[in-house]
């Protein structure tokens, strides 16, 4: 397992509020890593950073084997250096159909005329198809993603993140408003990715991370509380402080 | 062993069907408008019954080049959720464009008639001026600008009207999506860029004849003994084919994944950018290309108009492309042409005079002043009560076929 992505003494502010402060935390391929935290311990903002999306204040953000310091990057090229992001209300494109989702989320050529030239292989529809077997959505390839229930607008979108074919996945709450059977799939599926993926997950759900029994990272007002196994970190005494006391 | 499916049998829902097969709207638009153009010929004084005016002839082949314009808008706002306010300046350019040959060709034409009965021939530098001075006298100048330079190569002036509104499109949205002005803020930059364009245009020392603008472009030069029923009939066909052309190269490129792409960043553009596409990319092609297509179609537009002037870039033309767009139904390219036809035609009726007014005893409605009070209401209706527009009521046609 080496270092897939490593972030440093990365620390960002809003408006004088220290959203991320002075955050390191690594994580490795293949690896399964869940991060946990209170409302506010920065874990959406910590993906923020990495996708691209925000410019911390300091700090480094490196990735892969040649330490490409991805601060220096758009969103875009961020997401086509392999790193996928899963949001955690669920944002599927509704007015299209489950297959133009997936097709649009397949790793592809990206730029303007290469898209306008594009044409489904053969290849592309059977892997459309598998991602669809994947997450559950065989049957509803040609409905619109607008009238999918919840819990498949969810799996629509990790189709979507699997269809990228991404080096890290960033999966923010991938389980809510699920039924106890949905989320035992999704706990399948994100295992099975992380064999040979880095997957990091951003869960409240202690059951769920139970299951997905891997390495827990606490975040608390920006900054690492406790990382290890889940074991290990509920008790941890300021963990227990963090989400029980006070 | 065990028996291998092949992939293409396991397969076969996604068997690719044809361009025209996935979109029958397509076929149904071209056959409709090559009806339409077959009827106007035989309708027509030039070619044909002589039921439909020569005038009607050119109100007909200048409402095709709106509808050619409003598809470009519908891409551009309806699918790409950009709402540009800007669009008619691009219809403008290519207009100018065009007019500059025109005024120049025929001038020059004249020109030598006139200096040529004399004994000594004129020299090249004669002849220039004198055009010159005759284009220009108006506002009182007698040299060639340098923007005409080239006035007198065709060649030259056609690839102006693709250049110019192309290259202003390319360099106006780069810097406004390269930092991400969106929404009613793009909206406005829009419109300040074709306000500015036109205050600019109307200044005598722009080179383009000020207020006064280009005239007696329906003179076609090489072909003045041609009478105009006939030279109608060619630009309304000119302009049907170019609606044709335009209809299948947009109703192509919003048809498959590109179309999808840009519907998607209409919806959620951030999440677009974290699937990895570069959204300021498509903005900048969808942009450019729909400029491309309004310069087009504003060169064939007013060579039937006849004038030109700075006035018809005004920010209130490019609004008014967008009532079309909303009344015809966004998002859907026979709306547009829809919308830019009713709406178009409507308004020429009733500013027209062609409208009876209407005596309510104590009031009397004038068509020509109340035009836009109706044109307002049935906008301000449309939006509330029929989002989808005219072309919307195609969706209950479709739904009851099994």
């Amino acid at each position: 397992m080496s270092t897939l992505l490593e972030v440093s003494g990365v620390s960002v502010t809003f408006d004088g509020f220290r959203a991320i402060n002075n955050l390191s935390i690594a994580i490795g391929e293949p690896e399964l890593r869940a991060v946990i935290g209170p409302n506010g311990a920065g874990k959406t903002t910590f993906m923020d950073i990495v996708t691209g999306k925000t410019r911390p204040d300091e700090g480094r953000v490196l990735w892969g084997e040649r330490s490409v310091d991805l601060l220096k990057y758009s969103e875009s090229q961020i997401a086509k250096m392999g790193i996928g992001r899963k949001f955690q209300k669920p944002t599927v494109f509704e007015d299209q159909s489950v297959r133009d989702n997936l097709a649009m989320a397949l790793k592809n050529r990206r730029g303007p005329f290469s898209v306008l030239m594009w044409k489904a292989t053969a290849q592309d529809a059977a892997r459309i198809i598998e991602l669809a077997e994947e997450v559950g959505l065989s049957e509803r390839l040609d409905d619109s993603a607008g009238i999918l229930s919840h819990g498949q607008k969810q799996w629509l979108e990790i189709g979507m993140l699997l269809a990228q074919d991404p080096r890290l996945l960033l999966v923010d709450e991938p389980a809510a408003g699920m039924t106890p059977a949905e989320r035992e799939h999704t706990t399948d599926l994100l295992k099975r990715a992380a064999q040979s993926r880095a997957v990091m997950v951003i869960e409240h759900d202690m059951e769920f991370i139970r299951r997905l029994d891997c390495r827990v990272t606490v975040l608390h007002e920006g900054a690492v509380l406790a990382e290890g196994s889940l074991d290990h970190v509920t008790r941890n005494q300021q963990v227990i402080d963090v989400y029980l006391g006070r | 062993m065990s028996l291998d499916i092949p992939r293409s049998t396991a397969a076969p829902a996604a068997k690719p069907r044809s361009f025209l097969h996935e979109n029958p709207s397509v076929l149904w638009f071209m056959g409709l408008l090559g009806v339409f153009t077959v009827a106007v010929t035989v309708l027509s004084e030039g070619f044909g019954l002589g039921l439909i005016s020569t005038n009607l002839v050119k109100i007909l082949g200048m409402t095709l080049c709106l509808c050619l314009i409003a598809i470009a808008m519908d891409v551009v706002w309806g699918y790409c959720g950009i709402l540009s306010l800007g669009h008619f300046a691009f219809f403008g350019l290519g207009g100018y464009a065009i007019g500059m040959w025109l005024m120049y060709a025929r001038t020059e034409i004249v020109i030598r008639d006139s200096l040529g009965r004399g004994t000594i021939p004129p020299t090249e530098l004669e002849v220039s001026e004198a055009v010159a001075a005759q284009i220009f006298g108006v506002v009182g100048s007698s040299e060639l600008p340098l923007i005409w330079t080239f006035a007198g190569s065709l060649p030259f002036q056609l690839a102006m009207v693709v250049l110019v509104p192309g290259l202003l499109a390319l360099v106006f949205g780069w810097l406004a999506f390269r930092s991400r002005v969106t929404g009613v803020y793009l909206s406005i930059l829009t419109q300040a860029m074709t306000l500015a364009l036109s205050l600019y245009l109307f200044q005598n020392d722009t080179g383009l004849r000020g207020n006064n603008g280009l005239s007696g472009l329906q003179n076609i030069p090489g072909f003045q003994h041609v009478p105009q029923s006939i030279i109608s009939m060619w630009f309304f066909w000119a302009s049907a084919f170019a609606l044709g052309a335009g209809y299948l190269l947009f109703a192509w490129v919003v048809s498959g994944k590109f179309g999808s792409v840009i519907r998607a960043i209409r919806d959620n553009e951030a999440r677009v950018r974290f699937l990895g596409y570069n959204v300021e990319g498509y903005k900048l092609f969808v942009f450019t290309i729909t400029a491309v297509i309004s310069g087009i179609a504003g060169a064939l537009y007013y060579p039937q108009a006849g004038i030109i002037n700075p006035a018809e870039i005004a920010p209130i033309a490019s609004i008014y492309l967008a009532v079309w767009v909303a009344i015809g139904g966004r998002g859907r390219l026979y709306g547009a042409v829809i919308g830019a036809a009713f709406v178009s035609l409507l308004s020429s009726w009733l500013t027209g005079g062609g409208a009876p007014n209407v005596d309510l005893g104590l009031f009397r409605i004038v068509w020509t002043d109340w035009w836009l009070v109706l044109l307002g209401l049935g906008f301000v209706a449309v939006t509330l009560f029929f989002p989808k527009g005219i072309g919307g009521l195609f969706d209950y046609l479709v739904r009851k076929k099994p």
